[in-house]
């Protein structure tokens, strides 16, 4: 078995569907079929879970936290 | 502010900067709250544990050690606070068939939870909304702990090493973890095609 001949592991499809799939093992993966399926199925769930958006809590989220934090008194050093 | 990184503003904070602790609110309460939001999913309940995340964190940001990124720890307390939450309400909540001690058809019946016609509420339906695709129904199917690490993989972008480091896993399990919450997703995602 070669680097050409072995079938993606799970972390190398990652790196496929990632783009980032050394030229040798993409070799495999265009010559696979079994590996070309399970990484196309592989690719549309990773697909699927980077495009999930960041939801936001509700407006004055950050004064209810700051009304609730002890802010220690400054230094002099402070430079916004 | 805003340019500056982590760790400075973190510095700022601990000289007692109001305008810091305010920035480190600003970076991180979406991806706190949509991590809590995916884990507990129920709003309300999400940002009451966000809420408590970051007091904790900010209260306590004397303790921050600066060779661990602040994204890890307040992940790290969020990932907990939800973990402990989910544990308490799986202690709490009755089965349908009743508490565990119930012997008894009676005894079944007067412990067994009671599902009743719910009016939906505001709330509801933007939880619906927000929650109702394939991908948030498929995600919300997975064990708590494959769901925490599926989110800093592919939402926040975490390493494994990273990821392995912010839950107190070892690496191994985090890679198990994350290839089997996926092969569920899909499992999940294609029956819903079928």
């Amino acid at each position: 078995m070669t680097e050409t001949t072995l079938h993606l592991t799970t972390d190398e499809i990652e790196l496929w569907a990632q783009g980032l799939l050394p030229a040798a093992r993409a070799l495999h993966l265009s010559e696979c079929s079994l590996c070309r399926v399970e990484a196309d199925r592989e690719r549309k769930v990773i697909l699927e879970l980077v495009q999930l958006p960041h939801f936001a809590p509700t407006a004055g989220f950050a004064d209810r936290v700051m009304a609730q934090v002890k802010v220690p008194t400054p230094s002099d050093s402070w430079k916004a | 502010m805003s340019a500056a990184s982590d760790q400075q503003v973190v510095a700022w904070a601990k000289q007692g900067h109001d305008a810091a602790f305010r920035e480190l609110v600003r970076r991180y309460e979406r991806p706190v709250f949509s991590l809590l939001y995916r884990m507990v999913r129920d709003r309300a309940l999400a940002e009451d544990l966000a809420q408590e995340t970051f007091i904790k964190v900010l209260n306590g940001i004397k303790s921050y050690r600066p060779e661990f990124k602040f994204s890890s720890w307040i992940f790290k307390i969020a990932n907990n606070a939800a973990i402990d939450h989910l544990r308490r309400k799986n202690i709490d909540t009755l089965s349908l068939d009743g508490a565990p001690s119930a012997e008894t058809p009676e005894q079944m019946r007067a412990t067994s939870l009671q599902l009743g016609d719910r009016g939906e509420s505001p709330l509801d339906e933007v939880e619906n909304r927000e929650l109702g695709t394939a991908i948030e129904q498929a995600i919300g199917r997975l064990r708590p702990e494959y769901r925490s690490c599926i989110m800093l993989r592919h939402v926040e972008g975490y390493s494994y090493e990273e990821i392995a480091e912010t839950l107190d896993l070892p690496l191994g399990t985090v890679k198990t973890y994350i290839h089997r919450a996926r092969n569920e997703l899909r499992g999940y995602l294609e029956d819903r095609r079928d």
